[in-house]
């Protein structure tokens, strides 16, 4: 979570002579990261990254105690204040109140009464580091409770006294239905399972670690509070914050779990600034329902883990100092040593790494030098597919191809008759199913860019996802190509260069009889289907893995003929609905004397072919080649009743 | 003969010059070393000459022939080029060929998986649709975590598995350190999981899908000083020798210590500027792989110990200077015009 922490607040706890931004600069490096400073005025303010595991830096005292303990690192001596409220024990007579706190719920539950409540104006030092800290101020006694929160880490809370009617907190959980307005009078009604304080009546007068309600709320009249530090179960704080959207600073570090032990020191120092900024008496007894305190645990290790680990020698002398200043209490034993966890510490470290952590960035990563692995190199898996899929994408980009990346989610529609898996919480119903193919996004994208091209032709290669019963789905890997403004015979072309050319893969097309779709075959094996949209955009799939098993990376050798093929146009009229694959069929099949066949132009409906005619073992003669010729006619005649026009 | 010999080259030269014609040239060539040329005629009198000076004009005549030759040679090749000099427009537009395009995060990918391969790592590509126990259980997340919210991960409507949990996207190629340490069992191991994930936030500068690549290393004796020297060797090799990189503290579930990776500025070399803090920027997180991760795939953490680190592809393309790519969104685009700049 980002903080921002008043340099000045900050020297109330640490005395040194760095400057902010020698404090920003080094801090960084071995705690949490200062992501900038800023100067305003009168003050610098630090903008502070605490991650989740580091709660205890949320509040100016514990930001305080990791900079004293990083400063020196560097040469710059610094020290901790300690946290020492100074209250007044005085006590002006003895109201009473009742809670009963749910021990699943909440691990500590502090309250006091606080009555004379003389000045409602927060002092102006007090305005000024709350709004700093980008906290708003409202009341003495609001600003107050927020006050503490962001000095000890620690949230608290203060009821009305006199709004409370039985006072009387009860702690449990919310039920399904029931309804609370909170102070800034958003009424919401809840699921159950939340943490709430209830009058002893049922009505709700809290939401606890969250945000206080209207019928509660310190207002302008209020001449009795009721100071209340509750320490609650913080997987709950964060269902309960996130699920209505109250997301309060109180919520966020309370969804953290914020040290128990901290309540007390929290509790005096409310009571001390309500003492002297408002007049206020105590009015009670301190009650404090605490029931498991902070258990001390100690975690061991020894020197060799701790350099193994670091890759550097450190002495013992160097590590204990480095844990004493972070709050430890480390003690050696020989080779072994033994730390005492401190409470504010003890969710984050719970194993000997927990503590190599802590030596090593006190130690400084920086410090640390830089080697390459000297090990073994582990047995080396294929990485073949990946190769050939590279040498794929250079092809198509030489043929023309542009690449592109769609999204693997998408709306109900875009997905074929096979089954598909969806999203149980897609962002929106756009993106609600997996993929079970590339078409259909590719084809959205060619319309998407409808106006900026005459010919398109993108591929992408992605998976696409095929539910299987109670397994993962089977993530298979295509190759999809979608083509507009291209003529058939130039998709042909293309894929005729992909395929025979380049990957050495034999492929026909076939049209189906079934439904008249044209696949692509090679020898049984099926590639892929050519469909065309309604609007006129064409779309082929094509498996990779298929593709990688008939791949081959050289063609065979072809020894260079002798005699060069002697080449020829020849012009036929064919007849209207007679399929080319038919008449270049029977060419070739006429002579075996016939090396080629190329359509190489076209022109109403004469076809003109160059044609390649070669013996391997001699020079064909102008006499032969007339006999060839004459056999090609021949058969034209007999398999299509062509004529040779000539 | 000796005068005779040196007018004679003059004259020849001085002609020689003058000639304006392929023609002419020609002429003055059959008439000075023609067979009946001029210095043929003057060789018909080496007969007059006394044998003592028959060897010096004898080389001097070669020489003028030699000299003349020349000449001749070097004239025609002059006038052959103002010939051959015909105008042409150079300034007239090339014609450019329109080849295809391979996307740059394509690019990215190929190039950061060859620089791990070159150090022994394998290339892998493990599942988008996960467990939840690959994806967070094995990796020492609690189960109240946040990143298990159905806020920020997406979870995939269909049976839950009895031992591996929810069917979900996975937020992290993270999910593929355990699937590497079940297939390869017994350390070395070094992984370069490659693949694209889920992340359940879409605004202005975020996308749902993007890439990431997860590194791993689990051996006997690796420490903190092979992860860095690791960061060290990748920022080189895909940002040049001038970069500079640098750990700090941070956190996450499956790593102890945890580290946030920052490489020198690639835009300000370091100076700063705009883009970065100080001369810095946050490339992404990495760590020294938890006991509880490698317990979770049957590794003994006392024997063996592990770095991993995970970035995203697209971050440390965006990166890299020059390419001016705003944001993750736009790297997606899909429109022609951007497509096909690359």
């Amino acid at each position: 979570m980002d903080i921002i922490i008043s340099d000045n607040w900050l020297r109330d706890f640490l005395i040194t002579k760095a400057t902010p931004y020698e404090i920003s600069k080094y801090v960084s490096l071995c705690g949490p990261s200062i992501e900038k400073i800023k100067k305003v005025e009168g003050d610098t303010l630090y903008y502070v990254e605490v991650t989740t595991n580091r709660v205890d830096c949320v509040g100016v005292y514990g930001f305080a105690r990791e900079v004293a303990a990083i400063l020196p690192r560097f040469g710059i001596p610094a020290r901790l204040k300690e946290f020492n409220p100074k209250i007044s024990k005085k006590t002006v007579g003895n109201l009473p109140f009742i809670i009963e706190p749910d021990h699943k719920l909440v691990k500590r539950t502090i309250g006091v009464v606080l009555t004379n409540i003389k000045n409602q104006k927060t002092p102006k030092w007090m305005q000024k580091r709350l709004i700093e800290s980008g906290v708003r101020s409202l009341n003495a006694i609001v600003d107050i409770t927020n006050y503490v929160m962001l000095e000890t880490g620690h949230p608290s809370h203060a009821f009305d006294y006199d709004l409370i009617k039985h006072k009387k907190f009860v702690i449990r959980e919310s039920k399904k239905g029931e309804a609370l307005t909170t102070f800034d009078g958003k009424r919401y009604e809840l699921q159950g399972g939340d943490i709430v304080f209830d009058d002893g009546d049922g009505e709700i007068i809290d939401l606890p670690g969250i945000m206080g309600t209207k019928n509660s709320v310190v207002g302008s009249d209020t001449k009795r509070v009721f100071f209340f530090i509750d320490n609650n179960e913080p997987s709950k704080i964060r269902n309960t914050s996130m699920r209505y959207g109250i997301r309060t600073v109180a919520a966020t570090i309370n969804e953290k779990g914020v040290d128990a032990e901290l309540g007390m020191k929290a509790l005096l120092r409310g009571i001390e600034l309500y003492q002297t900024i408002c007049g206020a008496n105590i009015s009670s007894k301190i009650y404090d329902d605490y029931p498991n305190p902070y258990k001390s645990k100690k975690i061991t290790t020894d020197i060799s883990f701790i350099s193994k680990s670091l890759g550097v020698d450190i002495s013992k002398k160097d590590i204990s100092k480095y844990l004493t200043s972070l709050g430890f209490d480390p003690k050696w034993n020989n080779d072994v040593i033994s730390v005492t966890i401190p409470s504010f510490r003890s969710e984050d470290i719970n194993i000997p790494e927990d503590l190599i952590e802590e030596i090593a960035r006190l130690y400084g990563y920086h410090n640390l030098p830089s080697t390459l692995m000297r090990g073994e190199i582990p047995y080396q898996i294929s990485n073949s597919l990946y190769e050939f899929e590279w040498k794929i994408k250079n092809i198509l980009k030489a043929l023309g191809a542009i690449e592109v990346y769609t999204l693997s989610l998408v709306p109900k529609n875009f997905n074929n008759d096979s089954p598909s898996l969806k999203l149980k919480n897609p962002l929106g119903i756009e993106s609600k199913f997996l993929r079970n193919n590339l078409s259909n996004s590719l084809s959205e994208i060619v319309r998407q860019n409808s106006g900026n091209y005459e010919k398109l032709f993108f591929y992408e290669i992605a998976n696409v996802y095929l539910p299987k019963n109670d397994n993962l789905p089977e993530e298979k890997r295509i190759i999809g190509t979608v083509f507009d403004g291209y003529r058939f015979s130039e998709i042909k072309g293309l894929l005729e260069t992909l395929f025979l050319n380049e990957l050495h893969i034999k492929i026909e097309f076939i049209k189906r009889k079934t439904n008249q779709n044209i696949d692509i075959v090679s020898n049984n094996t099926m590639l892929g289907t050519l469909l065309e949209t309604d609007d006129d955009i064409t779309t082929i799939e094509f498996e990779l893995k298929i593709l990688h098993k008939l791949y081959k990376e050289f063609p065979a050798f072809k020894p260079i003929p002798k005699y060069p093929p002697q080449i020829e146009d020849l012009t036929i009229k064919v007849p209207v609905g007679l399929e080319i694959g038919k008449i270049i069929k029977s060419i070739k099949e006429s002579s075996e004397f016939i090396s080629d066949i190329e359509l190489h132009d076209i022109y109403n409906n004469r076809f003109t072919f160059r044609i390649g005619y070669q013996n391997p073992k001699d020079n064909l003669t102008d006499k032969e080649i007339d006999v060839i010729r004459k056999k090609i006619f021949d058969k034209l005649a007999a398999d299509y009743n062509i004529q040779n026009e000539v | 003969m000796k005068d005779e010999l040196n007018n004679l080259k003059n004259n020849a030269l001085g002609q020689i010059i003058e000639a304006h014609d392929v023609s002419s040239l020609e002429d003055l060539r059959i008439s000075y070393l023609g067979r009946n040329g001029k210095i043929n005629e003057l060789t018909k009198e080496f007969k007059n000459l006394e044998i003592t000076e028959r060897k010096e004009v004898g080389i001097l005549l070669n020489d003028v022939k030699k000299t003349i030759e020349e000449a001749i040679l070097n004239k025609l090749k002059e006038l052959k080029v103002l010939t051959n000099k015909e105008w042409f427009d150079y300034t007239i537009p090339g014609k450019k060929i329109e080849l295809g395009h391979i996307h740059p995060i394509s690019y990215a990918i190929f190039d950061i998986s060859n620089i791990f391969e070159h150090i022994g790592f394998s290339r892998v590509s493990y599942p988008e649709v996960e467990w939840d126990w690959y994806a967070f259980g094995a990796l020492n997340f609690p189960r109240s975590h946040p990143a298990r919210d159905d806020w920020e991960t997406f979870f995939v409507d269909a049976k839950p598995h009895p031992k591996y949990g929810e069917m979900l996207l996975t937020p992290h190629t993270s999910s593929g350190q355990i699937r590497e340490m079940e297939r390869v069992k017994t350390p070395p191991i070094r992984m370069i999981n490659i693949a694209k994930c889920y992340r359940r936030q879409s605004d202005v500068s975020h996308y749902p899908m993007f890439h990431q690549f997860e590194g791993l290393v689990v051996d006997e004796g690796i420490n903190i000083t092979h992860l860095k020297g690791t960061l060290d060797y990748f920022a080189r090799s895909f940002y040049g020798p001038d970069i500079k990189t640098r750990i700090r503290p941070y956190h996450f579930q499956f790593t102890e210590p945890s580290f946030e990776v920052d490489f020198s500025c690639t835009i300000c070399k370091g100076v700063g500027c705009k883009l970065c803090k100080e001369g810095w920027l946050e490339m992404g997180g990495a760590g020294m792989v938890h006991p509880n991760v490698m317990k979770a795939c049957n590794i003994d953490p006392k024997k063996y110990s592990g770095f991993a680190f995970g970035w995203g592809v697209e971050r440390v393309l965006m990166m890299k200077p020059g390419l001016n790519i705003p944001d993750l969104r736009q790297l997606y685009s899909t429109d022609i015009r951007y497509l096909k700049q690359f």
